[in-house]
């Protein structure tokens, strides 16, 4: 079974290791130049309840990913 | 005569480094694309050089309609004669991130035959965190001048001009730009950056913390709804001494000049159509300066950022995103800049939708109008030393109502359309939390409200002073009631009947179709007239005293919330919407719409009142 984005909680790290191929072309274009690309490590700073948007910091730059694309980010192992 | 093209990722602090070196008032904020079209400006030691300011993006690969504007400007603006050099301004706190979109700037611009110019912004921040930057090993790497400045403190501004000014000349293209992708541009900025970035982490715990309260599901909750009900009793309550303020100056320069007017009518015309007319709308700006500087100062503390993200799951809901949010609080302020601000939302759905709510947001020119309403039927109650007041939650409520009704009509529409199919997805950055600089932030405030006198006050004078005309004769002020005014008046004063409204409010609410804040202005003029032998009185205590209802107060504010009356606003919507459509349908339906429920709310507060 994949993980994904998404299922990091707060506090934990990962290493990307694709994308979902459900993920437009334009979309991962622009994830990939934020820094979200296979081999980069994210850590889950915020992780809210209800479903909100959580924030993931990439390097020293942190965004706030909605499910519905974080659930697009698959994830390898546990980030060094 | 040179000119340079400044561009940048959002943050990057592009801006501020704008307004330093051309002494511009470019309004600079902690969200990312605050800069919704380009701006011009002339170098203050060296004026012979022209800037041009484009709209922070992430990369020449647009996603949104802010970035497509700002990729293809960027790209003819490169093909013409008499620009010699590009600006790129990185975030050398988050050198990575910059440097992806500095290599596609660097590659086009070098394709065009332009020199680049890098400016590695915010060195007083790496400074604070003990930090550095290897510029002179970057720049050697890069085969162009990186110039470590701080648009805050304003070091290194110099060494930047003279940099854009006498730099080397361009050096060829290293490969087609097509033959290189974004996995290319990522691996050559990671590299670039573990070699030559600061080694550190500038992330500090503090802002961890503060999002983890900020955005936590119960406190994010409960403090964002704690400052949005601040920001609205802040209208009134800090507002109010400067409000006073204005009035009695007014009325001071009103005792001091009238009795030196000989001529009575001319002594009237000054009274009634200056004074009352046009000062009655000069007494609600300090609101607009409160409100416009409150919305600078959540902006610049970075604090809207995370609105937009506790917003997004609950404006789903209705349609939109958590991107709408700012456009929507932009609207606020004033409506066309946040249609403007629209364009950072990527969905052409959510942004058509977004469209439709902000009209619908309570702007500043319907201020002047809930504060004389309900400043005439709310009293001034205050509790726990004054940070509690009726007039103040009234105002918030009437605020709600707006959001309100802009969410539901967007939630109607949006279930009408169907589902949008694919949607682009919401990633937002978050700016660090900072402290707010005052100075920009009370000029932007100052600013915001001159330009409002500027654009509103000649319309209202106008309007003032046609009104006053058409009250005054031809029986020279003597009854009100059968001037040419109060002719006009009864015609149409069937169609306000059944809302409780006399012929006068009636003129007022066709006069405001010019601009809102116009309603005050001719009111104040209408009362002046009539009530040209009383003492000066606050126009709030005239409307007390003409006997209008409890319910027809309640239905002009409901009239007022909703009516799309605003012309510059329907202008700019036909130039983003790129048709008079959209417009046309909302002045039709919002006017439709703001009559009938007028026409509810008046039933219904007649008759809990009886």
């Amino acid at each position: 079974m994949t993980s994904t984005l998404w299922q990091l909680r707060r506090g934990e790290s990962c290493v990307i290791d694709r994308f979902d191929a459900r993920l437009h072309d334009t979309y991962r274009t622009r994830m990939v130049e934020l820094g979200f690309h296979p081999g980069a490590a994210v850590t889950c700073v915020v992780a809210p309840r209800l479903g909100a948007p959580k924030l993931f910091r990439v390097g020293n730059a942190v965004y706030s990913l909605e499910k519905q694309v974080a659930e697009l980010v698959i994830t390898g192992g546990e980030a060094a | 005569m040179t000119r340079v093209l400044v561009v940048g990722s959002p943050n990057s602090g592009k801006s501020l480094l704008f307004n330093r070196l051309t002494g511009l008032r470019q309004k600079v904020a902690n969200f990312p694309g605050i800069t919704v079209d380009t701006h011009s400006g002339h170098s203050r030691q060296h004026p012979d050089m022209e800037l041009v300011d484009f709209p922070g993006v992430y990369s020449l690969h647009a996603v949104s309609g802010e970035e497509t504007i700002a990729v293809e400007t960027f790209s003819r603006a490169l093909g013409e004669g008499d620009v010699s050099a590009v600006l790129c301004v990185v975030d050398a706190t988050r050198l990575e991130k910059g440097l992806v979109f500095a290599l596609q700037v660097t590659e086009a611009a070098r394709r065009a035959g332009k020199r680049v110019v890098i400016a590695a912004n915010m060195m007083d921040t790496l400074a604070r965190h003990g930090l550095t930057l290897d510029d002179a090993g970057l720049a050697g790497a890069l085969g162009l001048p990186v110039i470590p400045i701080s648009a805050r403190t304003g070091s290194g501004l110099a060494a930047l001009e003279q940099a854009l000014l006498e730099g080397p000349d361009p050096a060829a293209p290293r490969d087609s730009l097509l033959a290189r992708d974004e996995t290319a541009y990522r691996n050559e900025a990671d590299l670039l950056s573990r070699t030559y970035g600061p080694r550190g982490d500038l992330l500090i715990n503090s802002t961890s913390r503060a999002d983890r309260f900020f955005l936590h599901s119960l406190t994010g909750g409960i403090s964002f709804l704690l400052i949005m009900y601040l920001l609205f009793q802040s209208i009134f309550t800090w507002a109010a001494p400067l409000m006073d303020g204005v009035e009695g100056v007014l009325g001071w320069f009103a005792s001091l000049l009238l009795p030196w007017i000989g001529n009575d009518i001319a002594r009237d015309f000054l009274r009634d159509a200056i004074f009352g007319g046009v000062g009655a709308f000069l007494v609600f700006v300090p609101q607009i300066f409160v409100l416009t500087l409150m919305v600078g100062l959540l902006e610049d503390s970075g604090y809207l950022a995370r609105a937009a993200v506790i917003c997004h799951r609950p404006l789903r809901i209705f349609g939109l995103t958590g991107k709408s949010f700012v456009p929507m609080l932009s609207g606020v302020a004033c409506a066309i800049p946040g249609i403007y601000a629209a364009r950072t939302v990527e969905s052409p759905r959510r942004r058509w939708l977004t469209y439709l709510a902000i009209p619908l947001m309570p702007c500043s020119a319907r201020l002047p109008v809930y504060a004389l309403l309900i400043t005439a039927f709310i009293p001034a109650y205050t509790v726990l030393g004054g940070w509690v007041g009726l007039q103040g939650l009234a105002m918030f409520g009437i605020y709600l109502f707006g959001i309100c009704s802009g969410l539901l009509v967007t939630a109607l529409v949006s279930r009408t359309l169907g589902d949008g199919g694919e949607d682009a997805p919401f990633v937002l950055e978050m700016p660090p939390y900072r402290m707010p600089s005052w100075e920009p932030l009370l000029r932007g405030a100052w600013d915001r409200s001159r330009h409002f006198v500027y654009k509103a006050g000649p319309v209202i004078f106008w309007v003032s002073v046609g009104v006053w005309f058409l009250g005054y004769f031809p029986n020279l002020g003597a009854d009100l009631g059968h001037s040419w005014l109060g002719s006009l008046g009864r015609l149409i004063e069937p169609l306000f009947a059944p809302l409780g409204l006399d012929w006068k409010y009636g003129v007022a609410i066709l006069a405001s179709f010019i601009a809102r804040e116009v309603f005050v202005g001719t009111l104040g003029t209408l009362f002046g007239i009539e009530g040209a032998e009383d003492d000066v009185i606050s126009l709030a205590e005239r409307v007390q005293a003409s006997g209008l209802p409890l319910g027809s107060g309640f239905a002009l504010l409901v009239f007022f919330a909703i009516a799309a009356q605003c012309v510059s606003t329907l202008a700019v919507l036909r130039r983003e919407s790129g048709s008079w459509r959209l417009p046309v349908q909302m002045f039709f339906g919002y006017g439709l719409l703001a009559y009938s429920a007028a026409f509810v709310t008046y039933r219904l507060v007649e008759w809990l009142v009886a």
